[in-house]
C-alpha cells in the first residue's frame, strides 16, 4: 500500500481540544459514525447499543494514563521529555520534544545527559529508524517521580492541560500508558449498563500505549517501522472471545490498541492467554481474525491507525467513511467524536 | 575488589551484532567483557566502547582456546560478578556455502567446535559466577537452526544443537537461579551474511542495530521467568510465558 492512499484534506477546525463533559456535560455528548459494508449512519455515542446484539463482546483496553510529559534541562536548554514505554526498571523509550507543541528530532546523540526532577537521564540510543524517539537511562526510578513531577502528555492542539483523570477511562486499570487508550472515553456508567441491559458483554486487555505515531514516513505503508508495546491478554478473556465466536455473535475491539492486542495473541486454535511486547503492525496485507468491529476515535491522515481500519473494511470504504465525517464536522482526537466500523 | 553493578561477557564483540549490543550496554554503564580474534579490530572496538566512559576488558583470543576462556572468567571474577554472558562468536564455515553431501568434515568439525563446545565450555566455567549474580546466558541461535536450508547445514547443525543445549541447561539450571535463552537474531547487514553470499548485494538486510528493542526488552525481563525460551530479536512479538 502507498502512503499517499493514506491521506486525505483534515480541516484544522476539527481537532478537538476540550473534553465534551467541560464542554457540554457529559462524556458520551460526542457523535457516533457507524460505518458497515451497507453505507454510513449518523448517530449520536448514547446509541451506541442499537448497532450492537444480544451476545456480543466489548473489548476494552485495562491500561491507565500515566502522567508521562516532564520537564527537563539539557545541554542546550529545558525541553520537554515524553515517556513513551517502559522497558526495565531503568530504561525507557522516550520522545524528547522542544515543547509540548514542537516536535523533535532534537540535536541528541548519544551519551548526552539531561537533568530531570534532580534525576541524570542518558541518552542511550535513537530507536532504530524512528530518530525522534530514544532509549534513556535514568539513575533512579522514573516511575516514582511521575505522579509529583508528570503531567499528561498533550500537544499543540490543546492548549490547556486537563487533569489526568480527564484522561482515564470507565475501565482504566492498569498505569502504564503514555497517551489515553481513548476509544472507552465516551462509556460512562450509563452506557455501560445499557449495553449490559441489551445482552452486550464485556471483557479486558492490558496494552500500554505508547507516544502516538507520526505520518507514517516509507513510501510503502508496510516497511514503515513500528515501535513494540507491552501487552497482555488474559486466559479468561481469551476464552470470553473464543466463546462469542464459537455462538456466532461479534467480537468488537474498543480501541486500536485492543486490534492489536487481540490479533497479537491470536493463534491457528483461536484466542490464547498471552504477554509480553507486541509490534505487529495490522495493515491491509495482514488479516484480522480475532475481531469484528471496532470502536475507535477519527485519526490522522497517513498513520498506522488507518491502515488498521483499512484492514478491517477495505480502503474505499473508510475514506468514503472519512469523507463523510470531515462533510458533517465529526471533530477528531481523544476529546472528539466516535467510529464504530462493522465488518458484517 | 571493586564490585561493579552489572558485568557482561560477550564474545565475537569485535564487529557485527556482537558490537552493537557490546556499546548498547556500555551507554547504560555495564561493566564489559569484551573478546574477539581479530586484534585490530578489538582494540578499535576497544577504544570505541571507552568513549561511553564505561569499564571496558578487551580480551583478544579464540573461544576454542581453554586458555583464552579461563582467561576472561579471571576477568569477571576481579569484577565480582557476571550478570550477562553472551555467547555471540560463531563460525559461519566453508564460504560459499557447500552442499552437506560435499562438506569438507575438518570444517564442520570446527564449525561445532566454536558454535557448540565452546559456547558449553564458557557457560561451565562461568557458572559459579553466573550462580551468585542470579545472571542470563543468551546463546545466539540463527534460523538456519531450524530452517534446512541448502547449504546452511553444517551452520545450521550447530545452532540447532546450542539451541538444545539452551533449553536442557535452562532446565538444570533453573534451581540455582541461572537462566538461558536462545536468540535468533534474525538476518542482519553483517560480515558474516556477506561471507555466506559472497559478492551478492546484502544492503537490503538491516543494520544489527534493528536488534536494540529487542536487547532492551529483555533486560526487563527476570531471566527465571524466560529461561528455556527461544527469541526472534525481529518477530512481531516477545513473549513472556503466561
Amino acid at each position: 500500500m502507498n502512503r499517499a492512499e493514506l491521506t486525505f484534506e483534515q480541516p484544522r477546525g476539527l481537532f478537538a481540544s476540550v473534553p465534551p463533559e467541560i464542554e457540554r456535560g457529559s462524556r458520551d455528548q460526542v457523535r457516533l459514525l457507524v460505518t458497515t459494508p451497507r453505507g454510513h449512519v449518523h448517530a449520536r455515542f448514547a446509541d451506541l447499543p442499537r448497532f450492537l446484539s444480544a451476545g456480543d463482546l466489548l473489548v476494552v483496553n485495562e491500561s491507565a494514563m500515566l502522567p508521562a510529559s516532564l520537564s527537563a534541562l539539557g545541554p542546550s536548554g529545558p525541553f520537554t521529555l515524553n515517556l513513551s514505554t517502559r522497558y526495565a526498571a531503568d530504561l525507557w523509550l522516550a520522545e524528547p520534544r522542544w515543547d509540548p507543541a514542537r516536535p523533535g528530532p532534537m540535536p541528541i546523540h548519544p551519551g548526552d545527559e539531561a537533568l530531570v526532577a534532580g534525576m541524570t537521564v542518558r541518552f542511550v540510543a535513537a530507536y532504530p529508524g524512528i530518530p525522534r524517539l530514544w532509549f534513556v537511562r535514568p539513575d533512579g526510578p522514573l516511575e516514582a517521580i511521575l505522579d509529583r513531577e508528570g503531567s499528561p502528555i498533550h500537544y499543540g492542539y490543546v492548549p490547556k492541560v486537563w487533569p489526568l483523570e480527564a484522561y482515564q477511562s470507565l475501565f482504566s486499570r492498569v498505569p502504564g500508558s503514555a497517551e489515553m487508550p481513548s476509544a472507552a472515553r465516551p462509556i460512562t456508567p450509563e452506557i455501560r449498563r445499557d449495553l449490559e441491559d441489551a445482552g452486550i458483554r464485556f471483557a479486558g486487555i492490558v496494552l500500554h500505549s505508547g507516544v502516538s505515531s507520526l505520518e507514517i514516513e516509507a513510501d510503502t505503508v508496510e516497511r514503515q517501522a513500528v515501535y513494540p508495546e507491552p501487552f497482555e491478554v488474559a486466559e479468561a478473556t481469551a476464552r470470553l472471545v473464543n466463546r462469542t465466536r464459537a455462538r456466532g455473535h461479534r467480537v468488537l475491539a474498543v480501541g486500536t490498541t485492543v486490534v492489536r492486542a487481540l490479533e497479537s495473541a491470536w493463534t491457528p486454535e483461536g484466542l490464547r492467554a498471552r504477554q509480553g511486547f507486541t509490534r505487529l503492525f495490522v495493515h491491509p496485507g495482514t488479516s484480522v481474525r480475532a475481531v469484528d468491529g471496532l470502536l475507535t476515535g477519527f485519526h490522522d491522515p497517513v498513520t498506522s491507525h488507518l491502515a488498521m481500519l483499512a484492514s478491517l473494511l477495505g480502503l474505499p470504504r473508510v475514506m468514503e467513511a472519512y469523507r463523510e465525517a470531515v462533510a458533517n464536522g465529526y471533530r477528531w482526537h481523544e476529546f472528539g467524536d466516535s467510529h464504530l466500523i462493522l465488518r458484517t | 575488589m571493586t564490585v561493579f553493578r552489572r558485568v557482561a561477557l560477550i564474545t565475537g564483540a569485535s564487529r557485527g551484532l556482537g558490537y552493537t549490543l557490546a556499546e548498547f550496554l556500555a551507554r547504560q554503564g555495564w561493566a564489559l567483557i569484551v573478546t574477539a580474534r581479530d586484534d585490530g579490530a578489538l582494540r578499535a572496538a576497544r577504544e570505541r566502547l571507552q568513549v561511553t566512559g564505561a569499564l571496558i576488558d578487551a580480551v583478544q583470543g579464540d573461544v576454542t582456546d581453554d586458555r583464552h576462556r579461563r582467561a576472561l572468567v579471571e576477568v569477571a571474577k576481579r569484577l565480582g560478578r557476571l550478570d550477562l554472558l553472551v555467547n555471540n562468536a560463531s563460525e559461519l564455515g566453508a564460504s560459499p556455502l557447500p552442499p552437506l553431501g560435499e562438506y569438507p568434515l575438518d570444517v564442520l568439525r570446527r564449525v561445532l567446535e566454536v558454535n557448540v563446545v565452546a559456547p558449553l565450555a564458557l557457560i561451565q566455567s562461568c557458572l559459579p559466577l553466573l550462580k551468585a549474580s542470579r545472571g542470563l546466558v543468551v546463546n545466539i541461535s540463527s534460523d538456519a537452526a531450524r530452517g534446512g536450508y541448502p547449504g546452511w547445514g553444517a551452520y545450521g547443525c550447530s545452532k540447532a544443537a546450542l539451541d538444545l543445549a539452551s533449553k536442557t541447561l535452562a532446565n538444570e539450571l533453573r534451581e540455582a537461579g541461572v537462566g538461558v535463552v536462545a536468540v535468533d537474531p534474525g538476518d542482519l547487514r553483517t560480515n558474516m551474511q556477506q561471507d555466506a553470499y559472497p559478492g551478492q548485494d546484502i544492503s537490503d538486510r538491516p543494520l544489527p542495530e534493528v536488534t536494540l528493542p529487542f536487547w532492551a526488552w529483555l533486560e526487563g525481563q527476570d531471566p527465571i521467568r524466560i529461561t528455556g525460551q527461544r527469541f526472534e530479536a525481529q518477530a512481531a512479538v516477545w513473549e513472556v510465558p503466561v
